[in-house]
Formats: structure tokens, sequence, C-alpha cells
């Protein structure tokens, strides 16, 4: 049984489509990120979700039950919004126990829930404090610790982290994640920041143009980008167009490639990462799936070393770890190896699945 | 007061009906020669707004073609900021007008005060036409103002409401015109005071003793229950009476005859007891040097031909007998009546003011 | 940054401006007024500079006391009709789309443009036996016979409101429009009805902004004078009626004065103390 199911839920705005007929299947505990540029339609999905947004279309069931119609305040579902929307009178703790001061909860019982909550978020003795006292990291668990006083169906969270500086961020994502983990909370966060969604979680949920691109564990996602988008998006990676010339084999502009699950004929896009691509000397033998090119560029980066590699006009990316280093300056006449196995052959661009 | 704030807002209506008829040309004769000398110009103070735009219109221009004299009209401001400004001007020994229509309160608060200077009846020939309720005189017997224009203050009523009239002021107290009544809101502007001694109390002389005065605080008071509207804005009771929202009250003769004549259903009656009749008088500042020209100006504006003039184009009473001037019955009727009217007790309300004032307002407020 | 008292000219110039503003604007004219209330009346003429305090002793009295008390409360309840009409009309008006928020906000400004003398004569019309809404209610068949529902205490306060309503709009509208729509999603997906929502979140958070509208709506009730005139009774004019009294009709200007003085120290207090209130509320 799936925690929620997603079936053709659609919001239109007059004639704007935002989020086109989404369909998804989430199991109980999972940590699902939504992950998609600005506009994708991302956050009006998690807000129809949350009951904020009326669906023009589809479905939704939490646990077998329709709640398409449920209002907001009625589907026991934390939310944590982008500006966080702490209550401004309120203190710290006060925010915390605003939930069960609205279930009638009395006021001994919330204290103490609130305590107990601010120390989940890793803010004991921090009840009093004026939210407007609070440090931007502090306000952020006092939100997450606000939106699960209700041990809630459904964790929800609009970019949650977006406002916290990079080191502060990284921090956060490891320490929702081990939360999440520890509570066994259903959970869908919303973000455009990939690195963030791979950090945190079991399911990332590709979105572009308002449509679900893919959804599968993060690094089916890497390696297995399901199209052109969601491979470039997802990391770097270079896209190759290439043409089926002979069953099994596509030209490619500086060379030939030997892959299996090409289509029979025509025109076939083709993914491989920059770390999956090595590269030699010009004076290296010959070989299956190599393509001669021209260093351009080299970038050390400390963890790992980026070429650029023109061939036959088109740049091809390539990272290797410091100690595997070729030993090639720019300028120099280098040949591409793109290994069978880790080439990813895409649909053609244009095309949904 | 009465006559700014009651007047301007006659100007509409009164302007259209003012446009026939030409003006009566008066002769330049038998003036004296005087007004030959080498001043001849003179500013006279009237009430900015209706009056000062009709007396610019009917009675300035005749007046200059008449004598030679050049008037420079200035408005006057309402309430007794006019006063106040001759009587600092004449201290610096200005006069910002050498002639000024006055109210009685405000003639009164001047003679106190010294500012009027003494007019000499022998070189107002006309004057001695005007009726003795309106000469002013100070308490030696010098003259100090002459009655310019006067006005009624009478009982009206909506024909509808009312299909007969009513006879007598005793009408606003019977119980039967619960909430019907709009009153003027000032002890000063509505002379009830002088109303109440007259209807109930033999007279004005009743108002001598702080008793009398009580007395007719006391009989006031029974009427609070008929009065739905104290009014201040004349507009404001002028249009409630019209529609018949507040179908009684008092209010001016002149206004209601006009409103009538539009067809609005809406008399006035004088009552048994009288009119309220007030005024306002000319009056020469102390610091004029131009005495000899006022003089001049305030005999002019005696005659009967002015008056009568000033009935038709203005809508004041005359304020000299309507036997000397040739008013028809209807055009007299439209403005006066020959019953005796109710003059104000003037004296009290200068020298009473306050104390008048905060028994009027605990009674009405209370 | 250093925070230090300010030494030079130049780093006094930036309050000087709004200083010199109340100097001229509030400090002087009171000054004066101050001066005229203490200064002697000279019955049947003008005033002249003295130091008397007759005037003040002939207000206070339990007449002008009445008075005074019932122009505050007057005000005070104006200003809480208004504001609790005005908060729940700004919130959902800054929530309409753009456009017609536009449009309701020249509409609520040109009500502005009309005088209280206008305000005072549409509404004792709309409220009149002769051409009012009782009319209408007859000819729905609601009521058996038109009926006169002014001049009364309820007309006064429906004119004075009408008046003030815009003011606490146009007060209300900017805070309302920077609420975060946020802080009302978070309290619904944390089990809040609508209404709910309203009143424990958007309320409370607005409160300091909802204290500033009604010391504005209370304090611009105390100025009215003609609507108490044209729609009440006179058990119902205030006493800035009776300072209109004194001022332009009796032309006593010590006693105006006086009235004057001691309402603008009246309402300073009631503005202090709500002031003070709000302050320790939030502490």
């Amino acid at each position: 049984m799936s925690a929620l199911v997603l079936d053709g839920l659609t919001k239109r705005y007059g004639s704007f489509t935002a989020v086109h007929g989404a369909s998804l299947r989430i199991p109980h505990g999972q940590f699902v990120c939504l992950l998609g540029p600005s506009g994708c339609g991302k956050t009006t999905l998690l807000r129809m979700i949350a009951g904020l947004e009326e669906p023009s279309g589809g479905q939704m069931l939490i646990d077998d039950r329709d709640i398409t119609a449920t209002p907001a305040h009625k589907r026991d579902f934390g939310m944590v919004f982008q500006s966080l929307a702490l209550f401004p009178h309120l203190s710290a703790g006060e925010n915390i126990a605003y939930p069960l001061r609205i279930r009638g909860v009395p006021a001994d019982e919330r204290r103490r829930r609130a305590d107990s909550l601010l120390e989940l978020v890793r803010l004991p003795g921090m009840a009093d404090r004026p939210v407007s006292r609070l440090s931007g990291g502090q306000r952020q668990r006092v939100a997450i610790a606000r939106a699960l006083a209700l041990e809630p169906k459904l964790f929800l969270l609009d970019e949650p982290l977006s406002a916290l500086d990079a080191k502060l961020r990284e921090a956060m994502q490891i320490e929702l994640k081990q939360l999440q983990r520890r509570l066994g909370i259903t959970t869908i966060v919303v973000t455009h920041d990939q690195r963030e969604a791979m950090t945190m979680a079991d399911l990332v949920v590709v979105m572009s143009e308002g449509r679900i691109r893919q959804a599968a564990p993060p690094m089916e996602v890497y390696r297995r980008p399901a199209d052109a988008f969601v491979a470039d998006f997802i990391g770097m990676t270079n896209l190759l167009e290439g043409e089926v010339t002979v069953p099994g084999r596509a030209s490619v502009p500086g060379g030939e490639l030997a892959l299996a699950g090409l289509p029979p004929h025509g025109r076939a896009l083709l993914s491989v990462r920059p770390e999956e691509v090595l590269l030699h000397p010009a004076t290296a033998a010959g070989g299956a799936n190599r393509l001669a090119g021209t260093l351009s560029f080299v970038r050390d980066l400390g963890a790992s070393v980026e070429f650029r590699i023109d061939v036959a006009g088109r740049e091809i990316v390539a990272l290797t770890r410091p100690q595997d280093r070729p030993s090639v300056e720019p300028g120099a006449a280098v040949i591409v190896e793109i290994p069978a196995e880790a080439c990813v052959i895409l649909p053609p661009e244009g095309r949904v699945s | 007061m009465a006559i700014g704030a009651g007047l301007d807002r006659r100007l509409g209506r009164r302007t259209v009906l003012a446009g026939a008829g030409a003006a009566a040309a008066v002769g330049a004769v038998g003036f004296p020669s005087i007004v030959r000398a080498q001043s001849k110009s003179l500013k006279v103070g009237v009430y900015g707004g209706y009056f000062k735009d009709s007396f610019d219109k009917h009675i300035f221009p005749d007046f200059t073609k008449a004598t030679g004299i050049a008037v420079e009209a200035v408005a006057e401001p309402t309430g007794e900021a006019w006063l106040i400004q001759l009587e600092q001007a004449a201290r610096a020994k200005q006069a910002p007008a050498d002639v000024s229509m006055m109210s009685q309160v405000a003639m009164l608060k001047g003679m106190a005060a010294e500012l009027w200077a003494p007019l000499d009846p022998a070189k107002l020939p006309n004057a001695a036409k005007v009726k003795p309720a309106l000469m002013n005189k100070y308490p030696d017997g010098r003259l100090s103002g002459i009655g310019a224009v006067s006005w009624y203050i009478t009982l009206v009523t909506n024909t509808k409401s009312y299909p007969q009239p009513p006879e007598s002021w005793a009408a606003l107290w019977d119980p039967a015109n619960k909430d019907k009544l709009g009153l003027l809101a000032l002890v000063s502007n509505s002379f009830l005071l002088d109303v109440t001694a007259a209807t109930f109390f033999g007279g004005s002389k009743h108002l001598d003793s702080e008793q009398g005065q009580l007395e007719c605080f006391k009989k006031l008071a029974e009427l609070k229950n008929n009065v739905k509207l104290w009014y201040r804005d004349e507009a404001q009771f002028e249009a409630a009476l019209k529609s018949g929202e507040v179908p009684m009250g008092q209010y001016y003769h002149d206004v209601t005859g006009l409103a009538a004549a539009d067809g609005h259903p809406v008399r006035s009656t004088f009552p048994k007891e009288g009119g309220i009749l007030d005024s306002g008088s000319w009056a020469v500042s102390k610091a004029s040097k131009a005495g000899d020209l006022a003089h001049v100006f305030i005999d002019y504006m005696c005659q009967p031909q002015i008056q009568a003039l000033l009935s038709r184009k203005v809508g004041t009473s005359p304020t000299i007998d309507r036997s000397a001037t040739d008013l028809t019955d209807k055009e007299f009727a439209a403005v006066s009546s020959d019953l005796a009217p109710i003059v104000p007790r003037y004296d009290l309300y200068v020298s009473k003011a306050d104390w008048l004032n905060q028994k009027w307002t605990e009674m009405i407020v209370g | 940054m250093i925070r230090r008292a300010p030494r030079s000219l130049g780093e006094h110039a930036p309050i000087l401006f709004p200083a010199l503003m109340l100097v001229v604007f509030f400090v002087i004219p009171f000054g004066l007024m101050i001066a005229v209330s203490v200064a002697r009346r000279i019955p049947g003429g003008f005033y002249e500079p003295d130091l008397v305090f007759a005037n003040y002793e002939r207000f206070l009295s339990a007449f002008f006391g009445g008075v005074l008390s019932f122009s505050l409360e007057l005000a005070a309840l104006v200003a809480v009709v208004a504001v609790g009409i005005g908060f729940p009309f700004t919130y959902r008006l800054a929530r309409l789309p753009r456009a017609a928020q536009v449009r309701w906000l020249v509409f609520l400004l040109s009500i502005l443009s009309l005088s209280e003398v206008i305000i005072g004569f549409a509404w004792s019309t709309l409220l009149s036996r002769t051409a009012g809404i009782t009319n209408l209610l007859v000819a729905v068949g609601l009521m058996a016979e038109p009926q006169s529902l002014s001049p009364s205490f309820g007309a006064l306060l429906a004119g004075m409101v009408y008046q003030a309503f815009p003011y606490t709009v146009l007060v209300l509208y900017p805070a309302l429009a920077r609420l975060d729509p946020a802080l009302v999603e978070a309290s619904r997906t944390l089990g809040a009805s609508p209404l709910k929502a309203f009143f424990t979140v958007v309320v409370p958070a607005q409160r300091n902004t909802i204290v500033a509208t009604l010391i504005m709506a209370f304090v611009f009730a105390l100025g009215s004078y003609l609507l108490p005139q044209l729609l009440g009774r006179p058990q119902h004019w205030t006493l800035s009626v009776l300072i209109t009294d004194q001022a332009i009709y009796q032309s006593n200007m010590p006693f105006a004065a006086a009235m004057a003085v001691f309402l603008v120290l009246v309402s300073l207090a009631l503005v202090g103390l709500s002031l003070l209130f709000g302050r320790k509320e939030e502490a």
C-alpha cells in the first residue's frame, strides 16, 4: 500500500497549465524530492498535495482514502514553507504548540510537547525566545518542529533550506535526512538544487514544464536518466547526437561508436557522464569507441581535474581523479574514449515519456 | 452673524429672480455739493457672498452715477471677525472700510468700545423716515448707526403636513407637534427667548430680570420634545421642510416665500405675536477719514426708492414705513408684515452672552 | 556601526526637519492655543492677554464632563466599528487581483474627497422618512410605513463610521498587503479553519497595526464637528461642536481654546496609555 497516490493531478490557471497530469506512488516512509528548475510546477504540485491549491483535475489518495476535496486544515499534513511562515507574534515554543492549541490540547501538555519537539530539533530551552531573536538555522528548526508537532501523515517542505548559507545548508540536509529516517515519516521536499535532492532523497521526482520527467532513486536518475532534460539537469553530462548507420553502430561527430540498445536506424541521442569519459594521449593505440580531438582547456578542481576537448567542433568534457591525470597540455592532440557501458541512449529530443 | 450665514445661501435662486425689471434710476438731484470734493472714493463693507453680490449689481453702480462717489466694496467675513478687524485697525488709525453693515450684536459691542463715529442727523435728511427701532444710539443719545437692511424670521410649515397654517408661536409647544420642529441651534440666532417672552409672558420686558430669563428657559425646555432638528445649517432645515421630514419650524420669511413660489409645499406665517425682526445697521468707523461721504451714502440708502429696490431685488424688509415706498401689497407681503414685530433683546445677547449661552446649551443638550 | 550621540550640526540634520515641522505645525499652534486659553475674556468683546484660569474652571463642570466623556466614547466606538469592519475588508481587499484592488482603492479615495457636509446630507437623506431606505423596506413589504431614522445616535454612528472607513482602510492596507500569505497557509496546514486562521494569526500578527489604526480613527472621529450637528440630536453634540460654537458663534476664544487644550490633552493621554499598554503586552 502506498502512503500517497497521485493520479493525473492537473492544475490550470486560465490557459496556462502549471501541472500536467502528475501521477506518482509514494511508499510509506519515503523521502521524496520534487526537483526541477524554477517554474517547472513542483511547488504547485506540493501545494496541491497540501490542499492549498485546488486541482483542476485528477485525484489524490492517502492510505487509499480520496483526499482530493479535503480542505488543508483537515489533511493533517505538516508543512514547512519557503518563507518558514513563523508566526511573528508568538515565541518559538508557542509557534510549535500552535497546532496543539488549535486542537484544544491543554496548556501544560502543549508546553511539554513543545519542549520535547525543541529537543528533537536540537534547540533545547529555546521555548520562550521570540521568533525575531532566532538565527536563520534556528528558525528553520522551529518551522520543522512546528510542522511535526501533530505527528503528521505527510511531511511537506517547500524549498526549506534556500535561505541558508551553503555550509549550514549542507549540514541541515544531512540533519533533515537523519530526522526523517529516525521518525520514519513520509516526506516530500521541493528543491531546485540537485545536490540537495541527491543528498536526501530516496526517490527523486524530476519535473520540467509542468510534467514529471522521471521518478526514481537518485543514483538511477543519475546513471539512467529518462531523457535529455533529466540527463542535463542532474549533474553534468555530454550529450552526443548520432546517426545509426549500421545496426549497433552510431556515427557521431569525430567518429563512430559501437553500442548495444541502439534503435535500428535513424537518429540517436547519447548521454555520457564526464567522469566516465576516458582521455588518452594521441600516441595511445586506437580501439573501439575512440574519437580524436584537441585538448582546449584544463581546470584543476582539487578533488578532480576537468578537461575540455574539441572533437570535430563539439566540446566533450572529461573528469579524472588527480592521480589518474594524463600528461597532456592544452593544444595537444588527444584521444577520447567513450565506454559503451557508460553510454545512455536517450529518446530523441522533444518527445515526452 | 445671522445676516451673513443666513442670507448667503439664498444666492442661487435670488439672482435668477432678480433678473427681471430694470433698476429704478435714481436722480442725482438734491445731493449736497460736498461730494464734489477731491476724495471721491468710499470703502463700504458688506457681508461677503449674497449681499455683496446683490449690492455690487443693484445698488453701488447707481449710487456712483447719482453722486460721483466711487464705491470700493469690501467683503466682510461672517461672525464678529469683522468687528475685531475694525477695532484693531482703528487702534492703528486705519479703516479697512469707512461704512460697514453690522449685525445688531456687533453694533452694541462696537459701541461699548466707542468704535463708531457719531452720525450727524442734520446730514441725513432721509434717515428721519427710518423706523425708530432700527436707529442705534449711544447711551448719551448720539446716533451710532442706522438700519441698513432688515428681515423676518417667522413660523414656517409644510403645507402637506399642515393644511391649516398655525396662528401663534404657541404651536411650537403643542404636544401634537412632537418630533416635528426645526429650530435654530443657538440662543443668539434663534431669538427663541424673545419669542417665549412675547408669547407667554407679555413681551420682551419680561427678559429684564434674571428671574424672567430663567422662566423663559423653563418654558422653552417644555418644547424640547417637539424638536427634531436643532439646526445651524439653514440648507439642512430648508431641505427637510420642503420634503416634510421636519414639517414645522422657524425660518426666513422671504426665503420661504421664494421656495413656495417655486412650487414647494411650504408657507411662512406671521404669528399673531409677530415675526422676529432681525436687522443690520450701517456704522462708520471712527478711524475713517471719509465721514462726509459716508453720510452721503447712508442717506442715499435710506431713500424710499432704494428701500423698495432692496425689497424687490435683495428680499429685505424696508427699514422705513411702507407707506413711504411704492411697494405693492404683494411685494410688501413677500418681505414683511404690518404686524408689530418681535424685536430681539440684543442688549441681553451682549451683556449676558456667556451666561445665556451656557443655560441654553445645557437646556437643549441636557 | 558605532552608535554615539550626534555632535555636529550635520549629524543632527536628519532629525532637524521633522523637529522643525513638529514645532511649526504642533508646538507653536498648541502654544498659542494655551496662551489664548488663559487670556481674559472681555464680555461683549474679544480677549486680552492674561493669566486667568476661569475658562478651565468653567469647563470643570458635570455638564462639560458629560459632553467630554460622550465625545470620547463616541470616538472610541467609531474607531472600533470602523476598524472592526475595515480590517477584514482590507484583508480581503489585499488578496484580490491587482486590477480589482486598484478599483477599490480609487473608489475609497474618492470617498475621501467628500466633505463632512456632503456626507452628513447624504446620510440624513438616506435615513429620512420621505426619501430614505425605509421606503425601500416598505416597498418590499418588510415595513408597514416609512420611518425617520435621523437624527439619532445610530445615524450619527453610521455617518462617522462611513467617514472614518476609507482612512482606516488606507492605513491598514500597506501592512495587510505586506502580510506573508504563507502565514495563513501555515496555520491552515496546522489545522486551523480559514476563520480560525484569521483570528489566531492575522489579527494577532497585525496587533500593532490595529492599535495604530484605532488611535488614528479615534483622533479623527474626535475632531468631527459637523456630523454630530447634521445627524445627531443635541445630546449627541460632541465637545468639538461646543468648541466651534464658542469660537465662531460666541466669539469666546479663550473658552474655546481651553476646551480644545483639554481635548488635546485627554486624547494625548489616551493615546499614550494605549501605546504603553501595547508595549507592556509585547514585553
